[in-house]
Order: C-alpha cells, then sequence, then structure tokens
C-alpha cells in the first residue's frame, strides 16, 4: 500500500506522514493538497515531508502559519525536523539580535 | 453544520453554574491538614479531594490568586456541598465567607478546634461528611440550558496528529457551543507563540488584542530570561520525538482548539469568565496547574487532546480524553476515552463533531470517563511568587 501524507492547507511547504516511510517510497498526498512525493529519506510516522525543495533561511509555512526556518537547503521529499528547522522564537541568542 | 442537544443535565445550585456530577468537595485549605483531609475523602464514597499545600506566609498576587483558586474550588459547580478543613480558623473564615454567599450546604472543621489532634479531626470530619453526603443523596439533576455549560480545553503530550485532526475537532465543538449560547476556555499561554497576531485580530476589542500579545510575550521574557531555550522544554523532548519540531508548529496547532469566534476575554488563573463565549486564560501550560486554573474559574468538564496518552484529569471536572492518533487510542483504549483518529482516514470533521457532542452530553448525564473510573488526577494550584 503506498504510504500517506497529510497536508492542512493547498501552499503547504510540508507534509505529515500517516505512517513510517523508507527512503525511495512514493508518498501519495491527501488533505488539501493532492499529488504524489517521493521520500528523500527514511521518515517515521507524522513526522514532516518537504513537499518542494526548501532554501535555507526561508520560512516553512503549513496550513496558513509559520511553523519555523529553514537552517539548511532541503530538497523535495527529505525528513523536516530539528537538524533543518529552527524556531523563530525560541532561541534566546537570535531574540537578542 | 453541527447540531447537538439544546440542554444538558445538570444539579442546580444556589448560585453559579448547574453541576454535571454532585460530589461531597473535602477542601483542604492548608498543607498542615493534607494527610488528614485526604483520610476523611477517602474514608467516604462519593467524596473528591482537593486543596493546597500551602497556606501561610503567601503574600501579594501570589496570596490572592490562591485564595481565588481555592474559593473557585469551594463553589465549584460539580460539588453539591463542601467539607472545609484547614488547621486554623482564620483561613477557614475565609472561605466560609465564600460559601455563605453561595448558600450550598458545608461543614468547616478546624485543627485547632479539636485540641490539634489530628485523629479527632479524622474521626469528626468523618461524621460532617457523612451527614452532607446523605443531604447530596437526595437532590435530582435536571435539564439546564447550555448557556450554562462551561468547558475547558487542554492538550497535552501532543503530536502532530493533536493539531492536525484532535485539536481542530475540539475547535469545531467550539465554535458549536459558542453559537449555542455556552462558553469555552482555553489556556497555556506559551501556546499561543506565533499565532498572536491572528488571536489579536479575532479579539473583541483591540485592548483585549494587545493583552492577549503582552501575556505571549511575557511568557516568552519569562523562558528567556531564565536563559531557557524553548526547543527541549515546549515543545519537550516526547513532542520532539514525536515529530514536532518547533513552539509554533505545535502552538499553531494547539490554538485549533478555538475555533473561528470573537475572543471574549483575557482571564486571569482561575478567574470565572464575565460573559459567555470564548476565553483565554493566562496560566502555565502544565496539565495539573493549567486544568485546576480552569476548574476553579468553574469549567464543568475539560475536553483533553493528547498525542502520545497523557493520563492526567480534574479531580472535580470529568476530563474526556480524545487522541487523533490511532496507534494511541488503540494501545490506551481504557484511557483514551474518544478516538477521534478517522479524522486521518476519511472521516469528516462535521461527522465526528457531532459524535462527539453526543459523548459530551451522555458524559454531562453521568457516563464515567476512565480518568473518573480509576481515579486518576487531581487538583494543583500555581504559585506565582515566594513565600515569607
Amino acid at each position: 500500500m503506498t504510504p500517506v501524507a497529510h497536508t492542512v492547507g493547498a501552499d503547504d511547504m510540508v507534509a505529515y506522514l500517516l505512517a513510517d516511510v523508507a527512503a525511495g517510497a512514493e508518498t501519495s498526498l491527501q488533505g488539501a493538497a493532492t499529488g504524489a512525493v517521493t521520500a528523500q529519506d527514511a521518515i517515521s510516522v507524522f513526522h514532516k515531508i518537504a513537499l518542494r525543495p526548501i532554501r535555507a533561511g526561508e520560512t516553512v509555512w503549513r496550513g496558513g502559519w509559520p511553523i519555523g526556518r529553514a537552517t539548511a537547503d532541503i530538497a523535495a521529499g527529505a525528513h523536516v525536523h530539528t537538524h533543518n528547522l529552527v524556531s523563530a522564537h525560541a532561541t534566546i541568542s537570535k531574540e537578542s539580535k | 453544520m453541527v447540531r447537538g442537544p439544546e440542554t444538558f443535565r445538570g444539579y442546580p445550585r444556589p448560585s453559579g453554574r448547574p453541576g454535571i456530577r454532585n460530589h461531597l468537595l473535602v477542601l483542604n485549605a492548608t498543607g498542615l491538614t493534607d494527610a488528614a483531609a485526604r483520610r476523611i475523602a477517602g474514608a467516604l464514597p462519593g467524596t473528591v479531594f482537593a486543596g493546597t499545600m500551602f497556606g501561610m506566609g503567601m503574600v501579594g498576587r501570589d496570596a490572592e490568586l490562591h485564595l481565588a483558586a481555592l474559593s473557585g474550588l469551594a463553589v465549584h459547580p460539580n460539588c453539591g456541598a463542601v467539607l472545609l478543613i484547614g488547621a486554623d480558623r482564620t483561613r477557614l473564615d475565609q472561605l466560609i465567607a465564600v460559601l455563605d454567599r453561595d448558600g450550598r450546604p458545608y461543614a468547616a472543621l478546624g485543627l485547632d478546634e479539636v485540641g490539634h489532634d489530628a485523629h479527632l479531626l479524622s474521626q469528626r470530619g468523618l461524621a460532617l461528611g457523612a451527614g452532607l453526603l446523605r443531604r447530596l443523596s437526595a437532590q435530582q439533576p435536571q435539564d439546564c440550558p447550555l448557556i450554562d455549560l462551561l468547558l475547558a480545553f487542554e492538550c497535552g503530550l501532543s503530536d502532530p496528529s493533536s493539531g492536525l485532526a484532535a485539536n481542530p475537532l475540539l475547535g469545531r465543538v467550539a465554535d458549536w457551543l459558542v453559537d449555542a449560547g455556552g462558553s469555552v476556555m482555553l489556556g497555556e499561554s506559551i501556546e499561543w507563540l506565533g499565532t498572536e497576531e491572528e488571536l489579536a485580530r479575532r479579539a473583541a476589542t483591540p485592548e483585549l488584542g494587545r493583552a492577549l500579545k503582552q501575556a505571549v510575550r511575557r511568557r516568552l521574557d519569562l523562558a528567556h530570561a531564565a536563559g531557557l531555550d524553548l526547543l527541549g522544554t515546549n515543545p519537550n523532548a516526547a513532542n520532539i520525538k514525536a515529530g514536532l519540531s518547533t513552539i509554533e508548529e505545535k502552538a499553531s496547532g494547539a490554538v485549533q482548539k478555538a475555533g473561528t469566534r470573537p475572543i471574549r476575554s483575557l482571564l486571569a488563573y482561575a478567574e470565572t469568565p464575565a460573559t459567555p463565549g470564548l476565553h483565554f486564560m493566562d496560566a502555565p501550560s502544565y496539565s495539573p496547574e493549567s486544568l485546576t486554573g480552569f476548574v476553579a474559574a468553574g469549567a464543568q468538564m475539560i475536553l483533553f487532546t493528547t498525542g502520545l496518552g497523557n493520563s492526567y484529569c480534574s479531580a472535580l471536572a470529568p476530563t474526556l480524553k480524545l487522541s487523533a492518533n490511532a496507534a494511541t487510542a488503540g494501545a490506551l483504549g481504557r484511557q483514551i476515552d474518544f478516538d477521534a483518529s478517522g479524522l486521518l482516514a476519511g472521516r469528516t470533521m462535521d461527522d465526528m463533531a457531532d459524535r462527539l457532542i453526543e459523548e459530551i452530553a451522555a458524559t454531562a448525564a453521568g457516563q464515567l470517563t476512565y480518568g473518573e473510573i480509576m481515579g486518576e488526577g487531581g487538583e494543583a494550584i500555581s504559585r506565582f511568587g515566594e513565600a515569607i
């Protein structure tokens, strides 16, 4: 069975996996967006997959809300999590700039 | 369009909202008498226990909010009668004044009235409690209008399924109840972070919008002043492992609980909303103290979403646990009261909201939550400063 990823908004930059996927697995989208994306990494259930390339520094949007800022270039299909996404609020050094 | 009942079953009270339960509350007003008060409550079936481990030396806002919370618990809708226990009459007199104004049956017993003998306190308390329970047992619930219903919404041990499905489901329930004339409250101020501008736009007045933004800013400043990076605290390690990456990702999922109606007020900890509608409480986010803030404000029931399975419940307000994570709902089938995972497998939000509202009505009418069956939970009043 093709793994499914859930989207909140039609223009979302990430989708949420509804099952664990292996790298290379074709994943179909449900929710506000449709289509498919190929996972570049092994990604756990409920973790995020990039739906398009995201540049370092770009704000990542989901369901009309910013959910953080990319800290590295992220390829479509890659795992998006704390290794490449950071809060715009949570770190002290950034707030004081 | 969500359709629900127009009334709920409630026990009328002399003042304030009707209750969906008819407990005897043993309310312990001082830390010294905690064990004796628990002993009394434990020996009397049909009794719930709440109270404080503090009582002396609190000052200023901390003292005010502590008394406000204890007062709110004393006249909680779900308690038909109250047995006040404390070390000294002074502390009890403040709560006696609250109960006299309210009018519901109560008894009060101070350790200084029984020669500082905890054995005697337990014995006398049992007899007083037994008398109150007999009076309570004669009361009957009746149909009450939804304007008298105050639901509080919480999320705990969230994962992405909370923000994707379970919290939006509560948002649908919030819109239904607000449109029907009832009231809804949310708290956990730090979990509004990143959504303040949108919340401010939904505020009933510009002043309220500014207050909402300031409340979030104050929590963030509190974290930063303590040298704390929110990552690892909120979201915590379990949230992160489950897939939540940032506080704004978690928060934008959490505020889905608020639905879409205007925000009527920003409440202080334990403050009762003055009007029907949707209200936000500026309060800490850890479940035990957060829930007690809602309960002291008069919430008769809590709807509590979880991703991974937070088991905590209020002692006074039946706490309905929901999860949209199919694995969690399956593994914790005797802890999660409502399985919302169908939302991520093709069920519509309206269909699921109809089912949840039926569950809320059944719970109000007496169906026990798993938390009630297990006796999970308690009440914990927040502290807001150092004591002398």
